[in-house]
């Protein structure tokens, strides 16, 4: 397998399986030939997660994790530094699509039942990076320290505080402080840009290092493993390079013109992905009138806010969070992918993205009662598609899988 | 399945879950709208002006820089120097930190003068624009004024004696009939009734005529436009050209994808 390569490729492989290790996960690696848009998403996120490491990495060159410098050094990078602007666009831009590429191809594992056996552990690694990146997304609204940032973190922070017994000293631990200030600030800047960029690296490693080992699925959920040529690799397969990746360059293309488009046009994204109200630096006695989190955390929000009790809006915030995980094992249909799943499923799936989408935007407004109601209502279907899949996926009528792709 | 939920949306879409809160422009309603002209040197530099004599006595732009200001809107340093910056001391490249001790004009007007370089990211350019417009005599209030944008306002009307004075009036307005048309009498004349709350200037109270004020306001807003966010023309103008590359980008990747697709269909 590495004859061709010349006699330095030969010489590193044979100390350092790196050619092995390319031809492995990469050159060779066969990936099934028929598989749609959807498909292109967790290649998106891997651009998304180097574009935000770049950027990060730029922005620390001008950023200050102080109490009183924070709010001015964004304001210096957006003004004084060369392209400054360009680079925290790209990060703030970036955060937003991170979180819309990854719901996608969450979205796509939901309808394709990219979950199913052998791929359970793609998934609950998948989740633990979904958790991390709210983590990270959070930590890194705080940073530039507006009105946002400080009202967000402090309803966020208080609500470690509804935890019994050790409630309030874990708010005063996570904050570092009795209230949110300087303190806070640089523990979450580290936290921001080291740790969990770490974590998190390390788990999109173990994401892929496990899809690989059991092979990527199909929107069919055709098992392409069944038919082998004589050398092992599925049929319905075709390697990675070059074939796979001219469809991610597409893929990156058409991303690259919707991501300059917000970038250039409206980085602001209409005050939801950069909020109107952080343009104000932090003033703790002033609390703003309407707080509201980012459009992608706006779901949970809706739900948080849905309980009257701090605490229960807690556990349900958590436990929306939670039963994602276990997704592989509620789902007890034959067929993986929607295609052949019976109309419950397909009934199912349009009432959750429905109310998902309403929940989301339900997350960004002022609460009145009708909305409150509105938000009960939404929970309650998140709750009832997982905790009744066992029943309708398992009573339900399948079509017939294809033995081939 | 779809069309139920459609329906049921259709049923909630009314007014009382799509508007919880206040107009954005207050006791106003909407705003009026404001399109800056970013590219207009001469109205960036007349705005610049006015924000400078009547504003900056009271309001910071503390995150921009003088010589920043001077260079983009191709303002020769020297009569910038002379003629625009506050203070003999102040170097080109200061930040327009204000002119006022802030715990002076706490004292003063109860709050300090909030630093405006943000502030038509804040609210927009619209509310701005509009805020500045908005003043009308309240004999109420400390400084005889109030604004309907942001009614309680601290803020003197500053620009009184360009506007001249500014009230609020009553006029007949046309009835409107529960299906949405004016209301009319059996001789087919309009049915009015009497409204208030409207703004109305008293003519040749002030310097400028209403079009003329509205222009000085325009130009100052579209100053204050510009300082929030000063590379906004750079960002539009290279917008385009990113979209350009991946558009390419896109259009030669596919081609080869089709390519290579052949090898495999
Ligand atoms: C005499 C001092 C003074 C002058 C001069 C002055 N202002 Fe103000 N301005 C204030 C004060 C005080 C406030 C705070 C009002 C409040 O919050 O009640 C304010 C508030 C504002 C606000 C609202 C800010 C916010 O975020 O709510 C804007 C906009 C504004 N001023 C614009 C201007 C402009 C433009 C000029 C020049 C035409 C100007 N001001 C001149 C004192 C002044
Ligand atoms: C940083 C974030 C992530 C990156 C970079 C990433 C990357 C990838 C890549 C490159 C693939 C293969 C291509 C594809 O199927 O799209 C993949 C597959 C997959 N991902 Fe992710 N992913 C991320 C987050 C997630 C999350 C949050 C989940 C769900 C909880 C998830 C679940 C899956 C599943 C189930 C597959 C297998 C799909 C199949 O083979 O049918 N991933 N991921």
């Amino acid at each position: 397998m590495t004859q061709k390569s010349s006699g330095f490729f030969n010489w590193i492989n044979t100390r350092l399986p790196i050619v092995n290790t390319y031809e492995r996960h990469l050159s060779k690696h066969p990936v099934p030939k028929k598989v749609n848009f959807w498909y292109m998403f967790g290649a998106l996120a891997s651009v998304v997660l180097i574009i935000q490491i770049v950027s990060g990495i730029w922005l620390m060159f001008g950023y200050e994790n102080t109490e009183e410098g924070a709010f001015a050094s964004i304001e210096y990078i957006m003004r004084d530094i060369e392209y400054g602007w360009i680079i925290r666009y790209m990060h703030t831009t970036g955060a937003s699509m991170f979180f819309a590429v990854v719901y996608l191809h969450m979205f796509r594992g939901l309808l394709y039942g990219s979950y199913h056996k052998p791929r359970e552990l793609v998934w609950v690694f998948g989740m633990t990076i979904y958790l991390v990146m709210m983590a990270e997304g959070f930590l890194g609204y705080v940073l530039p320290y507006g009105q946002m940032s400080y009202w967000g973190a402090q309803v966020i922070i208080s609500l470690f505080g509804a935890i019994p017994y050790i409630g309030e000293s874990l708010e005063i631990w996570v904050r570092g402080d009795y209230y949110i200030s300087g303190a806070t600030i640089s523990r979450f800047f580290a936290l921001h840009v080291v740790a969990l960029p770490l974590i998190l690296i390390a788990l999109v490693f173990m994401h892929l290092v496990a899809l690989h080992e059991v092979g990527a699925g199909n929107p069919e959920g055709v098992d392409i493993e069944k038919h082998l040529d004589e050398n092992g690799v599925p049929l319905d397969s075709v390697p990675f390079f070059p074939y796979k990746v001219l469809n991610a360059l597409v893929a990156i293309g058409i991303f690259g013109i919707v991501f300059s488009i917000i970038l250039f046009f409206f980085p602001e994204g209409g005050g939801y992905m950069l909020e109107l109200a952080n343009f104000e630096e932090a003033n703790p006695l002033s609390t703003p009138e309407h707080i509201a989190p980012v459009w992608y955390y706006s779901p949970y929000y809706a739900m948080l806010r849905a309980v009257p009790d701090k605490l229960g809006g807690l556990v349900v915030m958590g436990a929306a969070i939670a039963i994602l995980f276990v997704v592989p094992w509620l789902d007890r249909s034959k067929a993986a992918s929607i295609r052949y799943k019976g109309v419950l499923s397909k009934i199912a799936m349009t009432v959750f993205i429905l109310s998902w989408l309403m929940l989301a935007w339900l997350g960004t407004v002022p609460v009145t009662a009708l909305r409150t109601t509105l938000s009960i209502i939404g929970t309650i279907i998140y709750f009832a598609f997982f905790l009744l899949m066992p029943i309708y996926t398992s009573i339900e009528k399948t079509k017939p899988v294809p033995e081939r792709l | 399945m779809k069309k139920l939920f459609i329906v049921i949306f259709l049923f909630f879409g009314s007014q009382e879950i799509f508007s919880a809160g206040g107009a954005p422009c207050g006791d106003y309603g909407e705003c009026d709208s404001f399109k800056p002209e970013l590219e207009n040197i001469e109205s960036l530099q007349l705005g610049a002006l006015t924000f400078i004599n009547h504003c900056y006595g009271c309001h910071s732009l503390k995150y921009s820089r003088w010589g920043r200001v001077a260079s983009d809107l191709d303002i020769p340093e020297e009569i910038f120097s002379n003629n625009l910056v506050f203070g003999k001391d102040v170097k080109l490249g200061d930040r327009m930190t204000g002119s006022m001790e802030p715990s002076v004009s706490e004292t003063w007007f109860g709050i300090a003068p909030p630093d405006l370089t943000l502030v038509t990211r804040l609210h927009g350019s619209d509310w701005v624009y509009t805020y500045l417009r908005t003043f009308y005599e309240d004999s109420s209030k400390p400084y005889g004024v109030n604004n309907m944008v942001y009614p309680g306002a601290a803020m003197p009307n500053v620009l009184a004696s360009l506007q001249g004075q500014q009230i609020l009036a009553c006029k007949d307005v046309p009835m409107i009939a529960s299906n949405g048309g004016v209301r009319r009498d059996e001789f087919g004349n309009d049915i009015t009734e009497e409204k208030c709350g409207y703004l109305k200037t008293i003519e040749d109270s002030g310097s400028l005529s209403v079009e003329e004020f509205d222009e000085v306001i325009f130009n100052l807003v579209n100053f204050m436009t510009y300082v929030g966010e000063p590379s906004r023309v750079d960002r539009e103008r290279m917008g385009w050209y990113a979209i350009l590359f991946f558009v390419v980008f896109t259009a030669l990747s596919y081609l080869l994808f089709r390519e290579y697709q052949k090898d495999y269909h």
